[in-house]
């Protein structure tokens, strides 16, 4: 699903953030990022994104090189991935809803559908009662909740999330990882960037680590570096 | 806060069932175009000085260039008024006899452009300008009548082409035989006409400069909005939105502003119109004429408020194509 060939990644302020990196996700599986801070993390999921391009090496996903999209087909590529954002990223002048109801929006859902699943969601994060709130009235972990939410509303094929559990605490981040895991049961490719390793090391998942741009190490939950 | 999160209740199947058929992307495209289109409204309510002060520029750059074309539109049709009661005097030749002076005579009330045909006899003629001249006492002592029968032509009321029939009138006029001139007092007449073609073509920069006013405006309003609206930008481009959807609100604002400014435009028009009509009506009474003024008419604004429209989607499209572009995610 995911490939990453000697991929780097040099700012135009000239710091390589990200040096000859090559892993590989399969379809289903899901994976932990870690690694500290200014690791090279997020910057590694916005390539995913393609907010950012990589300076060298290719990056496939399902065997296509992601640099040879044409403009007019990133949208659709962008349908396809859910971003859960390190800072949220939510519209403060609409209501929770409507902010988890855009992705559906964008990609044509009819209005029917849309209540049903914007709630689902939103149940799914525990705050089906904050529907008709603003965003800035909320607490950081549930403006953070409401990001997840709407990366999920419409199901994508690749889940992407940086620091999902940041601002949430113990009970809450098991929940949310629950959640994603329950997606990656149907088939859906999960990446989480974190710091969180109390949490990771609970689950018996694979670890991807990175230390100043480079992969340190790549396998099971054991141990991490 | 809820924390009973139910999270075996969120549609889990869906990653297999997402194809959405046509019929419900129809159905949501109609719907979000009218959820843009409210929300767009909503926008310009939101921000009433800016808005009041982009609507007003346009209605007032749509209203000067409009009042003037109705003007030039109500003084043509006052020339060809003035053409259409223009008499033509058609002078005989001296010695034609009477069996001729009467042929003419048939020969010009049976054109279909002739109203009516008074006859003036030479000895007539001689009469009244006696009695107008003053000379009455010296003209006794010619011995031959200098002046010529003449006709008086009355033509029916002409169109708007008037000066042209009148010019082929005069021509088939001259033709007949035993007439020996028409004259017409055409010279003003023919002034009005230059003078309303150098106007329409004035009023016709105007009105092009005006415009082009019109889209900078617009453009200039639509760019502030999507300056202020960056981050959002970003945002619906990161979850997938198409070029068209990011644009769509924004077209939306240049239309409403275009379409408001028309209609206000109109309405300046309308209630001058109504003002200075009054007027008009008064002093075409002091002459004992007729003169209704032409106003807008209710094709006239619904033209407006179109051209408005138009005008406001164009500044917006140019807008969005010179900064949309430029914002992308990073
Ligand atoms: N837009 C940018 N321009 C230049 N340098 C950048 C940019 N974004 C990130 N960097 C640099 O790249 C390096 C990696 O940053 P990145 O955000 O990927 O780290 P991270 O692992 O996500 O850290 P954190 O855990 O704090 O979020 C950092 O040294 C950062 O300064
Ligand atoms: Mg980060």
């Amino acid at each position: 699903m995911i490939c990453f060939d000697n991929v780097s990644k040099r700012y135009s302020t000239g710091l390589e953030a990200l040096k000859r990196i090559s892993f590989e996700l399969s379809v289903g599986e899901m994976a932990f990022l870690t690694g500290p801070s200014g690791a090279g993390k997020s910057t590694l999921l916005k390539l995913l994104m393609l907010m950012e391009r990589p300076s060298s090496g290719a990056l496939l996903i399902n065997g296509k090189n992601l640099m040879r999209l044409p403009r007019s087909a990133i949208p659709n590529y962008r349908r396809q991935v859910g971003v859960v954002f390190q800072n949220h990223q939510l519209l403060s002048d609409r209501t929770v809803f409507e902010n988890v109801a855009l992705p559906l929006q964008i990609s044509g859902y009819p209005p029917s559908e849309t209540g049903r699943r914007v709630r689902a969601a939103l149940d799914g994060v525990g705050l089906l009662d904050k529907e008709s709130h603003y965003p800035l009235t909320l607490s950081g972990g549930q403006q953070q909740r409401v990001g997840i939410a709407r990366a999920v509303v419409h199901k994508p094929k690749i889940l992407l999330a940086d620091e999902p559990t940041g601002n949430l605490d113990p009970v809450l981040s098991a929940e949310i990882m629950a959640l994603f895991r329950r997606f990656q049961d149907v088939g859906v490719t999960v990446l989480i960037a974190t710091h969180d390793l109390s949490l990771i090391h609970n689950l018996d998942h694979r670890i991807i680590h990175l230390a100043d741009g480079m992969l340190i190490s790549d396998g099971g939950s054991a141990s991490g570096a | 806060m809820a924390r009973n999160s139910r999270l075996t209740d969120l549609p889990m199947r869906g990653a297999k069932d997402k194809k959405i058929s046509l019929a419900d992307r129809w159905k949501s495209y109609i719907v979000h175009h009218r959820i843009t289109l409210r929300s767009a409204f909503k926008k310009l309510l939101m921000e009433p000085v800016q808005t009041l002060l982009t609507v007003t520029v346009i209605a007032i750059a749509l209203a000067l260039p409009s009042a003037m074309f109705l003007m030039l539109k109500n003084v043509e049709q006052l020339g060809s008024g003035v053409e259409a009661s223009a008499q033509l005097s058609v002078f005989i030749k001296k010695g034609a006899t009477s069996q001729q002076i009467k042929q003419v005579q048939k020969q010009i009330l049976d054109l279909p452009e002739v109203w009516s045909v008074d006859y003036i006899s030479a000895d007539q003629a001689l009469q009244e300008f006696k009695a107008l001249s003053g000379f009455g006492q010296a003209l006794t002592y010619l011995d031959d009548n200098p002046l010529p029968a003449v006709f008086l032509v009355q033509p029916i009321r002409l169109g708007a082409s008037g000066s042209n029939q009148v010019e082929q009138l005069v021509t088939t006029i001259t033709s007949f035989s035993a007439v020996d001139e028409v004259l017409v007092d055409m010279l003003w007449v023919q002034r009005l006409s230059v003078m309303t073609d150098i106007s329409q073509k004035l009023v016709l920069a105007m009105g092009v400069s005006l415009i082009i006013g019109v889209l900078l405006v617009i453009g200039n309003t639509i760019r502030l909005g999507i300056h202020s609206r960056k981050e959002e930008i970003v945002v619906v481009k990161l979850i997938g939105a198409t070029d068209a959807y990011v644009r769509r609100p924004f077209l939306y604002s240049g239309f409403l502003l275009g379409l408001l400014g028309g209609f206000i435009a109109s309405i300046l028009l309308v209630g001058s119109l109504l003002w200075i009509g009054q007027s008009v009506s008064v002093l075409a009474a002091l002459y004992q004429s007729k003169f209704d003024l032409t106003g807008l008419g209710f094709s006239g604004v619904l033209g407006l408020c179109a051209l408005g429209s138009v005008i406001g989607l164009c500044g917006a499209w140019m807008a969005v194509m010179q900064h949309l572009r430029a914002i992308e995610p990073k």
